[in-house]
């Protein structure tokens, strides 16, 4: 990776205009003259803030982690104290968005609720990728019978219908309340999205192995684990990140909706699905309490898919 | 063909048994003991050693796996350790619940998406186009649940009860057995709103692919030629364009049965439907093993055989996809 010193013993000539001056630069001056080309990250970045949507969506990502950070500071209420004089107030000045059957302010336990929310979605993709790419660079750079043995368990988690997995393994784990419960949902949503990372990065190093300088890396006599992760893996970050943006939304709906079944992180930790199935109940006459929980996890995933879609159109436009 | 298709079967068979076997061993690491549940306040130990040995709970799991495997090659899917129902026909009493919410709920995705794609796709950068993104970006960011419960607040308590909340009624002929009723107009206003809220979702998916390949096929020289040689729009899109873009949306809704399978747990608890989603759920949670198997191999089996109908029909979308 020493490639970028060549040039830094001569200072790029300033270029103003006119064709001719440039012909006249010495032929050196016209490789460091690559500095006017941008690099695909600025191309990228350019592209990424001309797109109105893209902005939208990281702006509702900023917003929901501030809330998320801040929820102790911005919530109004204790998320989990009930007060049994006040169930079921409508929303109004005392409680913005009304009181649950247990005299709980629903704004409150909707700002708390954003920590698991986004805390499930993040870290499960987060493990899912450590897991996944290693498999995938492996498989993919080594082939023959370790591709097919990492492969074969690949397939096998992905021959699952996704819920059904996830709600085996949750029940498998048992699910409780507060940080180990969070954390138990994280680890079966993770196990679920390994194969998707595995597969893309395994894809990806296929092709990237047979390029000519990973062969030059080798007759250079680079060793196998600096080739995979310092010559292929920065070849392949496109179609990560963007997938990783985009699964953390897939995330935020499979966490939503195992705490819809009952199945997520448990009471009285507050969580939007759990919110929204136990209030199912009283939909009638208090809408309200079903729906702020829902468009809080539809604005999120919003948020995360935008901003997904953004990143894939300014890194990678061939994956449209 | 007649050799792939066969030999895709046969390849069916690994899938499902590794499947059903991943499950039977999930199931039995879950933490309890059914036997505990089955005795309830009469549970004694000699008792629950009975049980285990009458149910055969006392032998290794993998001879266990053996012997449901055994009895299952026979047509014995087991009986329910709670309830001593034979599984087979508990399933085959939900199966066709789910068939038709699963049916009816591509059909909608279908119907959404392909006319949304094309338009998205032919007035590209129009307010037909946005309009189409927009809606399939909310519909993709929606879940399953919240889609149904804002349906159940807009047809069922918005306006006067148009649609029944929960239950269901059999579509006429349907019904496996001699109680349950059956109507079909019964059975659309039971259905119409699970399929929608398992429906919408897929068909933001697809709208976006459908549009995303038609947008790429349409700008290919074949199109270009047929446009050269004074085709009509019509037949462009839909002859041409439209059957090659569907090669990357069919394979996609190939791999949302999966989805569709698990959506159906979700759809059907909302609804309080009595299908295999809320059958599996409940066997789940009550670690009844023997209708956790019967649920596991009808999934994987709906699964692998969904996903070689749609590897089959590529031949139907391009003749240039043969299978030898």
């Amino acid at each position: 990776m020493a490639n970028g010193g060549e040039s830094t013993g001569v200072k790029p000539q300033p270029i103003s205009g006119g064709s001719t001056r440039e012909a006249e630069l010495p032929a050196v001056a016209w490789r460091a003259g690559g500095e006017r080309a941008e690099s695909p990250l600025v191309q990228g970045i350019r592209r990424f803030r001309r797109s109105t949507t893209a902005l939208v969506g990281v702006g509702i990502v900023a917003a929901l982690l501030l809330v998320a950070i801040f929820a102790d500071v911005l919530a109004p209420l204790s998320p989990i104290a009930s007060d049994q004089t006040r169930t079921f107030q409508r929303p109004g000045w005392d409680y913005p968005l009304g009181t649950d059957q247990l005299g709980r302010d629903m704004l409150s336990r909707i700002i708390h609720g954003s920590r698991i929310s986004l805390a499930v979605g993040v870290s499960s993709v987060l493990l899912a990728l450590f897991v996944g790419v290693p498999c995938g660079m492996v498989a993919g750079y080594y082939g023959g019978r370790v591709d097919g043995a990492i492969m074969r368990v690949m397939d096998l988690i992905l021959a699952f219908p996704i819920y059904l997995l996830a709600i085996i393994l949750m029940v498998m784990f048992t699910p409780t309340a507060g940080l180990i419960g969070t954390m138990k949902v994280t680890g079966a949503i993770a196990i679920v999205r390994i194969p998707i990372y595995a597969r893309l990065v395994r894809g990806s190093a296929l092709s990237i192995k047979e390029k000519e300088f990973i062969e030059a890396c080798r007759a250079l006599g680079v060793r196998d684990p600096s080739i995979i992760f310092r010559h292929i893996l920065p070849n392949c970050l496109a179609p990560i990140i963007v997938t990783t943006t985009l699964g953390i939304a897939t995330s935020i709906i499979v966490e939503a909706t195992l705490s819809f079944l009952g199945l997520g992180t448990q009471p009285p930790t507050p969580s939007w699905g759990w919110d929204l199935k136990a209030n199912i109940s009283f939909i009638q006459s208090n809408a309200w309490l079903s729906l702020f929980p829902g468009l809080a996890i539809f604005v999120t995933v919003l948020g995360f898919n935008l901003f997904g879609d953004g990143l894939r159109d300014a890194l990678d436009p061939r994956l449209k | 063909m007649r050799v792939y298709i066969l030999r895709r079967l046969l390849q069916i068979v690994p899938t499902v048994l590794g499947i059903t076997l991943v499950v039977f061993l999930m199931m039995r690491s879950v933490p309890g003991d059914p036997v505990v549940s089955v005795l309830g306040d009469a549970y004694t130990e000699e008792d629950a050693i009975r049980a285990r040995e009458e149910y055969g709970l006392n032998k290794p799991i993998l001879v266990q796996y053996l012997i449901w495997l055994g009895k299952l090659v026979q047509g014995d899917w087991g009986a329910s350790i709670l309830t001593g129902r034979p599984v087979l026909e508990d399933v085959l009493i939900r199966l066709p619940v789910t068939l038709e919410l699963i049916v009816l709920s591509m059909a909608v995705a279908l119907l959404i998406a392909i006319p949304a794609g094309i338009i998205g796709a032919i007035r590209q950068n129009t307010w037909a186009d946005y309009t189409a993104t927009t809606v399939a970006m909310i519909g993709v960011s929606i879940p399953e649940f919240f889609i149904g419960v804002l349906l159940l607040l807009l047809f069922s308590f918005g306006l006067g009860g148009l649609l029944p909340s929960s239950g269901w009624i059999y579509l006429p002929g349907t019904c496996p057995t001699m109680v349950c009723g059956s109507s079909l107009w019964g059975n659309m206003t039971h259905v119409l709103m699970p399929a929608l809220a398992l429906g919408v979702g897929r068909a933001a998916l697809l709208t976006r692919l459908l549009r995303a390949s038609m947008l790429e096929v349409i700008r290919t020289e074949y199109v270009t030629t047929a446009r050269a040689k004074g085709l009509s729009e019509r037949p462009i899109v839909f002859k041409h364009a439209l059957k090659n873009a569907l090669i990357p949306t069919v394979t996609v809704m190939g791999l949302q049965i999966g989805f569709l399978i698990g959506g159906a747990i979700v759809v059907e608890t909302l609804f309080a439907m009595p299908g295999l989603g809320t059958f599996g759920i409940d066997a789940i949670i009550a670690r009844d093993y023997q209708q956790v198997q019967g649920f596991a191999l009808l999934t994987a089996l709906a699964f692998v055989v969904m996903n070689l109908l749609v590897d089959l029909s590529y031949t139907f979308l391009d003749p240039r996809i043969r299978y030898t």
